[in-house]
């Protein structure tokens, strides 16, 4: 019912017209706004009319301008940086130990028997490169099949454009860059070094490494160090432990490594207190002895901290300690919290990167490094057709080995010096969110003192082996104290510069800066943008009828003119400020009030009292 | 009288007489004069009812005297508020806040320098030094009874009395007896009186009672040698010391650079094996650079050519990889006492400052520096005192490398051992037309210099007041690690294909503690950039003025410019009015008692001007001009001026009126 009400309304309106002109409709909305300008706009005298009408367009402007700087800057997403230090009751890193040097020598030597007699062989080449034959004789005969698949050579480059190259076992010499590898694959590659040091170490990295790769994992485990040769005393704060505390990990580079308090099956250890009196204290036995004399020219511990469940990259962040000293490592934890997306691009737990995270079956978690090689491996494997021994395996795929895969290692250092590849890997891996790093303070001092040195290595001795015989020696033997310094920690959080609050409260404080001005202003303007539409399309309506109704005249010339007198009458009111026949103050007054008003109607009628036809005219309009 | 409002004047202008349309028309287009309320009170009430701020309108609306002055107190309050918040933001405007974000990127590698800690091979220095080092000889063995061991016996030691240069008899080494005035004298023997101010080079020496192994040295004023300072140290390690580089410094002044150069490590020397990003390099690789207290060092990846390496990757093997040889037999043994080398990670445009923040690398270790970088950006001015590229700092910048603190500093010193010494200091580089202090020279230069050094350490040359932060600066931190190397089983065959690296240049097998390995890598590719942003910018600073403007009275700058019109020109203008009225009516006053009638019509003309009733009127006639003090009491002009009354009825039925007395008149 009401709905019908309300359309015959409308249709009442529509035939009778709009009420009012946009100019009425502009005064009132001028006289009765919020906004500061306008009001003044109608209320002053002409000068001072022009003044306030520029003054407004010039404020209205600023504001939008200035909203338009605000807006940029809220959706430019910025961060502010908070920086707290001080101390407080952290987790206790995990600690990664290792060994420098993967194997025991004596344990992988029946592996390596032949590489080792060939690259004694070679540097003997080297260093005297006249031939003996005497001492072939007497070693029996090398196999050279390790050696053709990736020969050693010399290249002479006294003749730049034309290098000799001399292949350390044969006599015969070859010039230029033919394939002189027998790796049975058309192309080859020289990878040249300015010192026989470094090319020999290389060389042999290659080759250990596709041997070694073929030993199962179980038995790969057995022949590295073992927790309780390793770790010979273990003390946390004043609570002792043992290598039972330590979790095992096969590391490729570096064999068997033990992380203390990684946190994977209890929970991480708590400290409370700075200083070296409750941090972690270690005595560790490398056996220098035993080491692979070709693999690792360093020798020492490796030893790296890290956040729980997270895997040790020791060829990243690990560090070296030296036989024969105590390294004190005082940790600052240095953190870094951000905020995600839009703010900054990092991802929280690695769900949404596009590389598949090779070391989660480890259990770990992600982290820009793991992606790094994760990516590396799957690209190895999609070119070479298998997997780096270095880096965990895909499914279903094989660790290289120079039988399987003869080319691999050509494969391989294409693929690691290829530009394109290395950029593809950064630009799909994202930092973590939360990025934690152990600043550390390191200090080295001599031990154990010459005073000392006797019954320490009594004691270790026999607890390691049972025996009164000292088994230790200063090559061998590492303490550690690892422990937090007196501010532990020191966070850098982000917090987003701009929020929703922060833009409102800037949007309403410039609006109200410039103009006294609100939300219910810009309501206000709508409304009469609303209302000047409304205007126009009555009028849009009346004028299409109009139309009509002067085509029905053209048809029928001597119909009576009453209606277009009517309209006539009502377009002289709207216009009346301009007319000479009204004069200005009456017709004023009646544009200034919204028309409805009736008090203001009988004003207007009463003005007007003096000329009867404008008086007719307007009530008849009302 | 305030004049009728233009609208008033607009509806007169309707049915006038020609020439009253006129006046009419140019009263409207007339600049208008003034406010159009009368008085002041009048002009305040007007204010506060039409006003937009908030406040004002409740103190003349509400009743009674208290809440009146409730509603003055409340509104003066927020005022004052407003006025102290808006200062507290104007106050913080030049704030800035802090952004640090880490960004994982391919990271340009910075530039490695190396050097010898020994700067110049001691074999090849024989011929310069051989005089010095038997003056320190005989110095350890007239103070400590130490004499070379057989087998390191270098010069005969029956040349001792040949003739030594006057300098060393210039600047001997003494032993002092006891704290007062006597002194022994190294060459002479014989003892002497001191005379002048004693500088303790330790300063726990003054407190010590046992002074009888103080040794030093005078340091003399040369056209004044009543001048004198003194220079003391506890131990004689130091003195010994700082004698020998004092003048080694003089004789290394007077050797041109290019001896210099050949004298020093050459690249071959220094570097045996060199691996970069998995690749082999050599020296080509690495630029020289000639340091005036190490010697030839030798920079990696200086990006002289053109091109700067980068890393894509992290780790060790990634990194740069150096195995060093140093050469430990031929070490000065009076000018360095520790072995080894030194590397600085820098910036390719920045100057390698390697005394002084150097990394030591020990022999026979595998040292590995793992690098973070992080990159600063400091606002400048107004926010801090720094500067972009120090051009706006009076010191110029001897080094030909981009600005920083120490590049200002060192240079700001040298600058001033030139001007007052008339000579340079060895350490730091030459500035134009000066050159290098030495004793042939610059007799006096010593003690200028150690002066100058005294002066420069207290903050009284103002170089520290003149040098400025660099407002952007890349730093890389490092965490040092040492590792034995090579190791026990793999030394020997280590040790051999070295010695056959190096080839023919020694014919001698290399000892372990000849060689250093270094390794420089990036921990991780974490590029983290602190910047300092502006935490305001205007457009902030406008919206908190809006903010607080709005909160306490709902003032926008409009508000503003009403307060400034109604307040300063309006009540101005008033009171100017009444003055002039005031005075006029003075004026008139004291005409008409000195003169009687005549000249009343005059001034009731001039009255008529001011008076709009009257431009309204007919021209007035003698017998208008005689009635003129009615008009004063006719409502009609008295009323006040419709355009910024609030209600509209009055604003009709007044504006009426002009018409209706126009209807009335035709």
């Amino acid at each position: 019912m009401n709905l019908k009400k309300y359309f015959v309304r409308a249709l009442h309106r529509l035939q009778k017209g709009p009420g009012y002109t946009y100019k009425e409709l502009l005064v009132w909305y001028c006289d009765n706004t919020n906004t500061h300008g306008p009001k003044r706009i109608i209320k002053e005298g002409p000068k001072k009319k022009l003044i306030w009408f520029f003054l407004t367009l010039l404020f209205a402007s600023l504001v939008f301008w200035q909203w338009g700087i605000l807006i940029n800057t809220y959706l430019s997403y910025n961060v502010t940086s908070s920086l707290s230090i001080g101390f407080k009751t952290m987790k206790f890193p995990a600690v990664t130990v290792c060994n420098a040097n993967p194997f025991k020598y004596s344990e992988v030597k029946h592996l390596l028997k032949e590489l080792d007699r060939l690259i004694e062989a070679a540097l003997e080449r080297i260093l005297q490169p006249a031939p003996r034959n005497s001492s072939e004789n007497a070693s029996p005969p090398l196999d050279l099949r390790l050696w053709h698949q990736i020969p050693l050579v010399l290249i002479d480059e006294h003749d730049k454009d034309n290098p000799v190259i001399l292949d350390i076992f044969e006599s015969n010499q070859t010039a230029g860059a033919g394939p002189a590898s027998g790796s049975g694959s058309d192309n080859c590659t020289y990878r040249n070094f300015t010192s026989a040091a470094q090319a020999v170490t290389e060389w042999y990295i290659l080759q250990s490494t596709s041997i070694l790769s073929k030993v199962p994992l179980q038995e790969r485990i057995r022949m590295g160090y073992q927790a309780e040769d390793m770790i010979l005393a273990c003390l946390y704060g004043a609570e002792p432990c043992n290598y039972k505390n330590f979790t095992q990990i096969y590391h490729p580079d570096h064999g068997n490594c033990y992380i203390f308090n990684w946190g994977m099956d209890e929970e991480a250890l708590n400290s409370s207190n700075p200083g070296a009196e409750f941090g972690l204290k270690l005595i560790l036995d490398i056996s220098q002895q035993d080491y692979i004399p070709y693999l690792s020219s360093a020798a020492g511990a490796r030893l790296m901290l890290h956040q729980q469940k997270s895997f040790p990259f020791l060829k990243d962040q690990g560090i070296y300690a030296m036989a024969g000293t105590e390294t004190s490592i005082g940790v600052l934890v240095d953190e870094l919290e951000r905020m995600g997306y839009p703010y900054s691009d990092c991802t929280i737990n690695g769900s949404d990167v596009p590389v598949k995270n090779l070391y989660s079956q480890y259990n770990t978690s992600y982290s820009i490094q793991a992606c790094l090689r994760s990516c590396f491996q799957n690209h190895m494997t999609e070119i070479c057709g298998c997997g780096h021994y270095m880096f965990p395996l895909p499914e279903g795929v094989n660790y290289c080995n120079n039988e399987d895969n003869p080319g691999w290692a050509y494969c391989y250092s294409s693929l690691r010096s290829s530009i394109t590849h290395r950029q593809i890997c950064i630009d799909s891996c994202k930092e973590t969110c939360n990025d934690t790093q152990y600043k550390m303070t390191i200090s080295m001092a001599d031990w154990p003192s010459e005073a000392s040195e006797d019954w320490i290595f009594h004691i270790l001795s026999y607890e390691r082996d049972m025996s009164t015989n000292v088994t230790l020696d200063r090559n061998g033997i590492i303490k550690l104290n690892i422990y937090f310094q007196e501010y532990n920690y020191r966070t850098i959080s982000e917090s987003a510069a701009t929020t929703i609050v922060w833009l409102l409260s800037s949007l309403g404080g410039q609006f109200g800066f410039w103009m006294g001005g609100s939300v219910l202003c810009l309501i206000e303007f709508g409304e009469i943008i609303i209302d000047s539409l409304w205007i126009t399309v009555i009028n849009v309506i009346s004028w299409c009828k109009g139309l009509k109704q002067k085509r029905a005249q053209a048809r029928y010339p001597d119909a009576p003119p009453t209606v277009s007198e009517l309209v006539e009458a009502h377009t002289n009111l709207g216009g009346a400020g301009g007319r000479p026949g009204c004069p200005d103050g009456g017709c004023m007054a009646v544009a200034r009030g919204m028309p409805r008003h009736s008090t203001l109607c009988a004003a207007a009628v009463l003005h007007h009292g003096s000329d009867p036809r404008v008086g007719t005219q307007a009530t008849f309009d009302f | 009288m305030a004049p009728p409002g233009p609208e008033g004047g607009r509806a007169a202008a309707g049915a006038m007489a020609p020439g009253k349309k006129i006046t009419a028309r140019i009263k409207r287009t007339l600049p208008v004069k003034g406010p159009q309320a009368p008085t002041l009170s009048e002009l305040m009430r007007w204010y506060c009812l039409n006003t937009n701020t908030h406040g004002c309108r409740r103190i003349v609306v509400s009743r009674g005297r208290l809440r009146r002055f409730i509603w003055i107190l409340l509104t003066l309050s927020a005022v004052g508020l407003i006025l102290w918040q808006c200062a507290e933001l104007l106050m913080n405007y030049y704030s800035a806040s802090v952004s640090v974000t880490v960004q994982f990127q391919k990271l340009p590698f910075p530039a490695v320098t190396i050097c010898n800690i020994n700067p110049y091979k001691y074999s090849s220095m024989k011929d310069y030094l051989s005089e010095l080092d038997k003056e320190t000889k005989k110095a350890l063995e007239t103070f400590y009874g130490f004499s070379e061991g057989k087998s390191k016996v270098r010069r005969s030691v029956d040349e001792w009395n040949s003739t030594g240069s006057d300098f060393f008899k210039q600047i001997p080494l003494l032993k002092f007896e006891d704290f007062s005035k006597t002194a022994t004298d190294l060459r002479s023997g014989q003892k002497r009186k001191i005379e002048g101010s004693v500088f303790h080079k330790d300063s726990s020496i003054v407190n010590s009672g046992d002074s009888n192994d103080i040794i030093g040295f005078q340091l003399c004023d040369a056209n004044n040698s009543s001048e004198c300072a003194l220079y003391t140290f506890s131990s004689g390690v130091n003195a010994i010391q700082e004698w020998y580089k004092l003048h080694y410094m003089n004789i290394m002044a007077q050797i041109p650079l290019e001896t210099k150069e050949k004298l020093s490590y050459s690249a071959d020397d220094l570097l045996l094996t060199c691996f970069f990003d998995g690749l082999s390099c050599d020296k080509r690789h690495f630029t020289r650079f000639h340091h005036p207290l190490h010697g030839n060092c030798y920079t990696f990846n200086s990006g002289e050519n053109g091109t700067i390496l980068s890393t894509s990757t992290g780790g060790s093997e990634y990194g740069l990889q150096v195995v060093l040889y140093i050469d430990e037999a031929d070490y000065n043994p009076f000018l360095v006492t520790s072995t080894g080398a030194k590397i600085i990670v820098h910036d390719q445009n920045e100057y390698p400052f390697i005394e002084d923040i150097g990394t030591e690398i020990e022999t026979a270790a595998a040292t590995s520096i793992g690098m973070h970088f992080t990159r600063s950006r400091k606002l400048s001015k107004p926010y801090s005192d720094c500067t972009e590229t120090g051009a706006d700092i009076p010191v110029e910048n001897l080094y030909n490398k981009s600005y920083s603190l120490q590049i200002c500093l060192h240079s700001c010193f040298q600058k001033a051992m030139v001007d007052s010494c008339g000579c340079a200091q060895y350490a730091q580089p030459l500035p134009a037309g000066a050159e290098y202090c030495n004793y042939k020279k610059n007799p006096n230069w010593m003690y200028c210099y150690y002066r100058l050094h005294e002066k420069f350490v207290k903050e009284q040359l103002g170089c520290q007041q003149i040098c400025k932060d660099a407002c952007s600066f890349k730093e890389w931190a490092l965490t040092t690690s040492i590792a034995q190397w090579p190791s026990t089983v793999s030394e020997d065959w280590m040790l051999r294909v070295l010695s056959w690296d190096k080839g023919q240049k020694i014919n001698k097998k290399l000892n372990k503690t000849d060689l250093a390995n270094l390794m420089v890598f990036y921990k991780d590719l974490n590029e983290r950039f602190i910047s300092e942003n502006p935490a305001n910018t205007l457009v902030i600073l406008l919206s908190n003025f809006g903010g607080q403007l709005g909160l306490w009275m709902s003032c926008s700058v409009v508000c503003v410019i009403e307060i400034v019109e109604v307040f300063f020109i309006d009540s101005l203008s008033i009171v100017m009015r009444r003055q002039w009225q005031k005075a006029k009516k003075w004026w008139n006053d004291r005409k008409r008692d000195r003169l009687g009638k005549p000249p009343q019509a005059g001034d009731l003309e001039r009255q008529g001007h001011d008076n709009p009733v009257c431009i309204d009127e007919d021209l007035p006639t003698f017998n208008t001009a005689l009635r003129l003090p009615l008009p004063q009491d006719n409502p009609l002009p008295r009323t006040p001026p419709p355009n910024y009354s609030t209600l509209r009825l009055e604003t009709a039925f007044t504006e009426q009126l002009p018409d209706t007395l126009e209807v009335g008149q035709h």
